[in-house]
C-alpha cells in the first residue's frame, strides 16, 4: 500500500538560510531536512552554502563540512566514508544512497543538492532515521544457517558457488537504503519484504548446507511478502554495490513455482 | 510505530499474523493467462475485423463456427480472469483499510465473474443461432 500525503506532524515546513561562507570563491547549495525532536516543530529545510575549495568532492564532505563549519546541530550518520558500512544511506536528490559514494558533481546539474532522510521511517533527528524496523525484518528471515544433521568436527562443506551467487551471498550492509525504495512496499509495519531481505533470504535458501528451504520458502510466500514485489526495479537501480535483488527475488518466485507446479 | 500496537516488540509487529502461505497460485495463474491471451490476441483480433459491419445474422453466422466460438470463450476466460488478479494486486497495494480493501476485493470479484458470465453468455446465445 501506498501513502500519498504525510502525516500532518511530519510536513515540511519554513526553514532557514544560513550565510554563504566569507571568502568563498564558489560554493554548493545544499538544500538540508531538519527536525528537532525536543523543539516541538515540524519538520524544515535549511539551506547552506558549502566551500567547494574547502571539502571534498562527495555529498558526506559536504555535510561534514556544514557540521564542522556552520552548524554543528546538523545530524546524520556516517562511518566508513566508503561504501562499506552504509551508515550513511540518505535520500539525496530524490534517491536512495549513500553520501560517501555519490559526488557533488552528479547531484542535480549543478543546481541545489537536496538532502532527506531515508523515506517512510520514522526519523530521530534531522537525517537519522530509526532502523528498528529494519533489524526486526532482518531478523525475521532467521539469516543463519539451519541443519538437524549434526555437523562433524570438520564442519559443512558448501557447493562450490559461481562467482555470481558468491557476490550475492556476500554480507551487504549498505542496502539498508533499499528501506521503502520500493513504493509497493511502504505498506503497514506489519509484513513488509524489503528487497533486501529478499535478497538477504535468498541467500539462505540457496545455501547447499542450509537444510531449512522448505520451511524459509513458507515463511516467504505471502501476498504481502514475496509477492509484493511487482518487479519495478528501482532496487537494482540503487543498490551502490551493483547486487540485483530483482534477479533474486525473481529466482525466489521461480521456486515457489518449481515445488507447486 | 505508534498507537497501541507500540507495545509490541518490533519482531512480533514484522511477523504479524505469520504468512498466508499463499500467492503462488495467483502468481502463476497471471502468467499463465498472459501467455494465453498472447497467443490468442491475433486470432481474436481476425474475429473482430470480421465482424466489422456485418448484422446479426451476418455475426451469428461466423461466430456458429465452432473453432472461432472457442477461441473467444478461452479469451474472455483468460482475460478476465487476469484483470481479476491485476485489479485485485492494485486494490491490495493502495487500499489501507482492511475493511475497504475486503469489499473491494469482493467488488472486484463480483465484477469479473458478471463481465465473464454475460460476454460468454452472449457469445453461445449468438453461436447456437437463438
Amino acid at each position: 500500500m501506498v501513502e500519498f500525503a504525510l502525516p500532518k506532524n511530519s510536513k515540511i515546513s519554513g526553514g532557514k538560510t544560513w550565510p554563504k561562507p566569507a571568502g568563498a570563491t564558489e560554493t554548493r547549495e545544499f538544500r538540508v531536512y531538519r527536525w528537532n525532536p525536543d523543539d516541538g516543530k515540524n519538520p524544515s529545510v535549511d539551506t547552506y552554502y558549502v566551500d567547494t575549495h574547502d571539502c571534498g568532492p562527495m555529498v558526506l564532505d559536504g555535510l561534514i563540512w556544514i557540521k564542522n563549519h556552520v552548524d554543528p546541530t546538523l545530524t546524520f550518520r556516517r562511518s566508513c566514508r566508503e561504501g562499506v558500512c552504509g551508515s550513511c544511506a540518505m535520500n539525496i536528490d530524490g534517491q536512495n544512497t549513500l553520501a560517501c559514494t555519490k559526488s557533488m558533481h552528479d547531484v542535480g546539474a549543478g543546481g541545489a543538492v537536496k538532502v532527506n532522510p531515508l523515506p517512510h521511517q520514522p526519523v530521530v533527528k534531522d537525517l537519522v532515521p530509526d532502523l528498528t524496523n529494519f533489524y526486526a525484518q532482518y531478523a525475521s528471515i532467521e539469516p543463519w544457517l539451519k541443519t538437524t544433521t549434526p555437523t562433524t568436527a570438520k564442519g559443512m562443506e558448501a557447493e562450490p558457488r559461481g562467482p555470481r551467487e558468491a557476490r550475492r551471498s556476500l554480507r551487504v550492509h549498505p542496502v539498508r537504503l533499499l528501506l521503502d525504495l520500493v513504493p509497493e512496499l511502504l505498506v503497514e509495519q506489519r509484513t513488509l519484504p524489503r528487497p533486501r531481505r529478499l535478497l538477504q533470504a535468498t541467500r539462505w535458501v540457496t545455501d547447499s548446507r542450509d537444510e531449512a528451504t522448505g520451511e524459509r520458502l513458507d515463511n516467504l510466500e505471502d501476498p504481502f511478502r514475496l509477492y509484493r514485489c511487482h518487479t519495478i526495479m528501482n532496487c537494482a537501480k540503487a543498490c551502490p554495490k551493483g547486487l540485483n535483488p530483482s534477479e533474486a527475488i525473481a529466482e525466489l518466485k521461480f521456486k515457489m513455482v518449481e515445488r507447486q507446479i | 510505530m505508534s498507537g497501541p500496537s507500540s507495545m509490541r516488540t518490533p519482531l512480533e509487529r514484522v511477523r504479524g499474523l505469520g504468512s498466508a502461505h499463499t500467492g503462488t497460485s495467483d502468481f502463476w495463474r497471471q502468467r499463465l493467462t498472459a501467455v494465453a491471451m498472447t497467443l490468442l490476441i491475433v486470432p481474436v483480433i481476425v474475429v473482430v475485423i470480421m465482424l466489422i459491419g456485418r448484422n446479426h445474422a451476418g455475426a451469428a453466422q461466423i461466430l456458429g463456427s465452432i473453432p472461432i466460438a472457442i477461441i473467444l470463450l478461452l479469451f474472455i476466460v483468460a482475460s478476465t480472469w487476469h484483470m481479476k488478479i491485476g485489479m485485485q494486486v492494485v486494490i491490495e497495494d493502495y487500499i489501507h483499510n482492511e475493511k475497504l480493501k475486503i469489499a473491494s476485493v469482493m467488488a472486484n470479484n463480483f465484477f469479473c465473474v458478471a463481465v465473464a458470465l454475460a460476454s460468454i453468455y452472449a457469445i453461445l446465445k449468438l453461436s447456437s443461432g437463438v
